[in-house]
């Protein structure tokens, strides 16, 4: 070593070194789910006018048009569902917090934003473990919400006003 | 007895002299003390190294040289003299001993040849030893490692300039031997234009270039060298071989086997005292380290140089490369491919992206003459073709462009020293664009765009001062009419101290549009991508202080602070029409970048070197008050290198910190993103004329990406075999 470096110089670019080279365990890992994950299992026939169907949360009720496009994800992330008939993992990227409906959109051929009402459908929603006749809410923090299972029913499917106050005709 | 000797070397030297036309430089080369050294002399176009007693002799275009003499151990030195043709002089040097080597000379900061401390901006060196070392395989991976230099999915950025654009449009200028290199139709840099084996080395230049270099040098400019075709017969062949390393999780195996890599290229040179040439041939085959990341390139490069007379001297070169390769567009998540249960799979495509590939033909060609009229001017003209072609699978596009350049520059070095100096000149191109994807709206058509610009820029010595000021004037104008005119002037001072030097500057710079960024008509991610032809060029001022020097005879420090205010900066934007959103580039945006750039390297003992280099990013998109997407606050490199006997080892480790934003944030701000560590290992050896080096990049296999979906190289392991003759 030259006589006049500071030890200290070497001894902070090896501990750089060193703590860069210890913190090396943090890359990407293998993540089973990542915000709402679970499994849909499809019933019905698929309708011919099928454009896709989309898996989309809410973290309050839509009630009314006017908040008929607040879910999450927001539009350019959604994924189309696999319509192969077979059960199919399904994975949601929303933010954390608490979505009180988490379910299935049917979009018809020909949608655009001005014909929503006739051409969106529920065809299927998480439901309560506990009363299966209403909509069970999901909380993300902290981590994922895994095993979110339900049925996509195209035999049953409902209009967006058929949830509005007061509901269509 | 020695004086004795060299007078009638003088003589004989004097009348081989005056024979030939040319000048003789001759000397004695020792320490200190007066002990001989076989250091190397270079001025001009010429070089040589002393012999045993430390005598050199060197044939030389006469008028003013620059002449730098090197030996390992002792501090360069860089002396000035005037010869004249049929004349000799004799001038000996004696060498200070020193660890780290001073004041490189450079080409690009100022377009003529200068000191690196009489540079008003920021230059980083990638030296020739810096690419031995590393053995690299590409252009952009030698870069990479340059302080203040950060690739992004292949990307380059300096200090932040860039970010990520998906490849359309580079804030960053490359050259070739001064040569422009980036595409005609996109903007954007193929670093597989030039074989690696024919780059010596590269200069960036950091911060706004426009002042000499015009539209692209927003953020910065590299300038590849390609190596000296030296007297006499040298060849050179390299094969290299290597393995990827598999994902390190089961649920992430992609394949049942090892990917490879492997490669050859050869170079050929002879050279006389008035005509020289070079070939270079090549070819690389690459599995890939994901799934449909195959890739086969073929590339060949060559030169010819003619000396007819002192002083002058006329270059023809030209490069092609064929590569075909397949595409990766982003990894797979739940719906888009089985994902085996995973939220996503970084080493799968996404389904939609199957069967992508391109097919990429690229290539220039250049003459360039260079005339030394006098000791006080010099003058080049140049002309290019740039040609790029690319046909692309699914989606179905392809593009041909071709870029005429031509320069006529002139350098006055007012009374024949270095207290003033001129540069002037004019740069015109013409580009040429056929396509069906930038060409009238999703139907194959035409574009041409035109730029002439004037510049000049001037320097002058006031006692220790150095003060540069000067201007250049684009005017771009776009299938026949008239679009912009950019006018980019730039200032700067340079001064030497007992604290380093100092040096700061304030320039302004501009990028116009790219044909690709005003016409594009394609989809991505989903999503139609419609052109915007009234789009604007985007500009910044860039101000920059910064200080230079040895700290201690085994380290030396490079530091500045920069500061760029950039306006109508073009970025992909979601707009909504008809309901439908697409995606169009629109001029968006105020940003500030600003932050720390700084370096030391230290050299401990002679066979031991080591740089630590850090950039501090502050970046601030002031229109939607958050901060600019794809630029890494912190970004920390590290360096060391040993040598013993014929062997060495080195390493590499670069931290970049987690990126804070990403474009369409709304598509893929939920996707996992962690800081990227890397480590990278290498040992060699050499005997003789055969070398070896056993490389392993990524060394911990660190699983990371930068831009979306985008898994950058896993660990790679690879031995390189050359044999130099």
């Amino acid at each position: 070593m030259i006589a006049g470096m500071p030890s200290r110089v070497a001894r902070a670019a090896l501990a750089a070194a060193a703590a860069a080279l210890l913190a090396c365990d943090e890359g990407l890992h293998p993540i089973t789910c990542s915000g709402i994950c679970g499994t849909v299992t499809f019933a019905g026939a698929v309708p011919e006018s099928t454009q896709a169907v989309y898996i989309v949360a809410y973290h309050t009720f839509p009630r009314s048009r006017d908040s008929l496009f607040n879910f999450q994800p927001p539009l350019p992330s959604l994924h189309a569902l696999p319509l192969g008939g077979v059960p199919t993992l399904y994975n949601i990227p929303v933010e954390p917090g608490r979505y009180e409906w988490v379910l299935a959109v049917w979009v018809k051929q020909g949608f655009n934003l001005t014909n929503a009402d006739s051409t969106l459908r529920e065809t299927g929603y998480y439901r309560d473990p506990a009363d299966t006749s209403q909509p069970g809410a999901v909380t993300v923090a902290g981590g994922p919400a895994d095993t979110i299972n339900f049925i996509v029913d195209f035999a049953h499917m409902h209009p967006p006003c058929h949830y509005y106050n007061p509901p269509c005709p | 007895m020695r004086l004795l000797i060299f007078l009638g070397l003088a003589g004989t030297l004097v009348d081989t002299a005056g024979a030939q036309g040319t000048a003789v430089l001759y000397g004695v080369v020792t320490d200190t003390l007066g002990a001989p050294l076989r250091a190397t002399v270079r001025a001009g176009d010429g070089e040589t190294a002393a012999d045993a007693q430390g005598r050199y002799r060197l044939h030389l275009a006469p008028g003013r040289v620059a002449v730098r003499v090197n030996h390992l151990g002792f501090a360069a030195l860089v002396d000035t003299v005037v010869v004249v043709a049929g004349d000799s002089l004799e001038r000996d040097y004696h060498l200070q001993a020193a660890v780290v080597e001073l004041q490189p000379t450079i080409v690009t900061a100022a377009k003529h040849s200068q000191l690196l401390d009489q540079s008003v901006t920021s230059v980083a060196l990638v030296s020739d030893t810096d690419l031995a070392r590393r053995a690299v395989s590409t252009v952009d991976e030698a870069v990479n490692k340059a302080p203040g230099v950060l690739f992004l999915s292949g990307q380059v950025n300096i200090r932040g300039s860039s970010g990520f654009v998906e490849g359309l449009g580079s804030r960053v200028l490359l050259l070739v031997d001064g040569v422009p290199a980036n595409q005609g139709d996109r903007g954007g840099i193929d670093w597989d234009m030039v074989p690696v084996a024919d780059v010596d080395h590269a200069e960036v230049v950091k911060g706004a270039g426009s002042a000499l270099y015009g539209s692209a040098a927003l953020g910065g400019v590299v300038n590849l060298i390609t190596h000296d075709i030296p007297v006499g017969f040298h060849g050179r062949l390299r094969a290299t071989g290597g393995a990827y390393a598999n994902p390190p999780y089961d649920a992430w195996q992609f394949r049942d086997y090892t990917g490879g890599l492997g490669g050859v290229d050869a170079t050929g040179s002879y050279g006389t005292e008035t005509l020289r040439g070079s070939l270079t041939l090549g070819g690389r085959h690459s599995d890939g380290y994901r799934e449909q990341d195959r890739s086969n390139q073929w590339e060949t490069a060559g030169r010819a140089q003619w000396l007819p007379a002192p002083g002058t001297r006329v270059t023809a070169s030209g490069a092609w490369t064929s590569h075909q390769y397949q595409n990766f567009p982003t990894w797979c998540v739940p719906g888009a491919c089985d994902t085996r249960g995973q939220a996503f799979q970084p080493f799968m495509i996404d389904n939609s992206g199957r069967g992508s590939y391109t097919r990429s033909n690229k290539g220039y060609v250049a003459a360039t003459l260079d005339r030394t009229s006098s000791p006080s001017f010099a003058w080049q003209v140049r002309g290019s073709w740039l040609r790029t072609h690319f046909t692309d699978a699914n989606p179905d596009d392809w593009s041909v462009a071709n870029r005429l350049g031509a320069e006529l520059r002139g350098v006055l070095h007012a009374g024949g020293g270095d207290d003033r100096v001129f540069t002037v000149g004019v740069e015109a191109g013409h580009t040429g664009v056929t396509s069906d994807i930038f060409g009238d709206s999703g139907h194959v058509g035409d574009r041409t765009e035109i730029e002439i610009a004037p510049f000049l820029e001037a320097e002058q010595r006031l006692g220790r001062l150095r003060v540069t000021a000067g201007a250049r004037l684009d005017h771009v104008s776009v299938d026949g009419s008239g679009r912009a005119t950019v006018p980019s002037p730039r200032i700067g001072a340079v001064l030497p101290s007992a604290f380093g030097t100092w040096r700061a500057s304030a320039g302004r710079g501009f990028r116009a549009p790219t044909l690709a960024e005003r016409f594009v008509t394609t989809r991505a991610f989903g999503f139609q991508v419609v052109p915007n032809p009234g789009l604007r060029p985007e500009t910044a001022w860039s101000f920059e202080i910064g200080n230079s020097g040895a700290f201690a005879s085994w380290g030396r420090v490079d530091a500045a602070l920069f500061w760029t205010e950039a306006r109508e900066l073009m970025e992909p934007t979601f707009i909504v029409v008809d309901t439908t959103p697409e995606i169009q580039i629109r001029n968006v945006s105020r940003a500030r970048l600003r932050g720390l750039d700084a370096s030391i390297v230290v050299t401990p003992v002679p066979a031991l070197s080591a740089t630590i280099a850090y950039v501090y990013l502050d970046t601030r998109d002031l229109t939607r008050d958050t901060v600019l997407s794809f630029r890494p606050r912190h970004v920390l490199t590290l360096s060391s290198d040993y040598r013993w006997r014929s062997l060495s080892v080195g390493a590499d480790f670069r931290y970049t910190s987690r990126i804070e934003r990403i474009e369409l944030e709304e598509i893929f701000g939920q996707d996992p993103r962690v800081a990227a560590r890397v480590l990278d290992l290498r040992a060699g050896w050499q005997q003789g004329p055969l070398s070896a080096r056993i490389l392993v990049t990524n060394a911990l296999n660190y699983i990371y990406n930068f831009v979306p979906r985008t898994l950058e190289p896993v660990r790679t392991i690879s031995v390189v075999a050359t044999w130099t003759y």
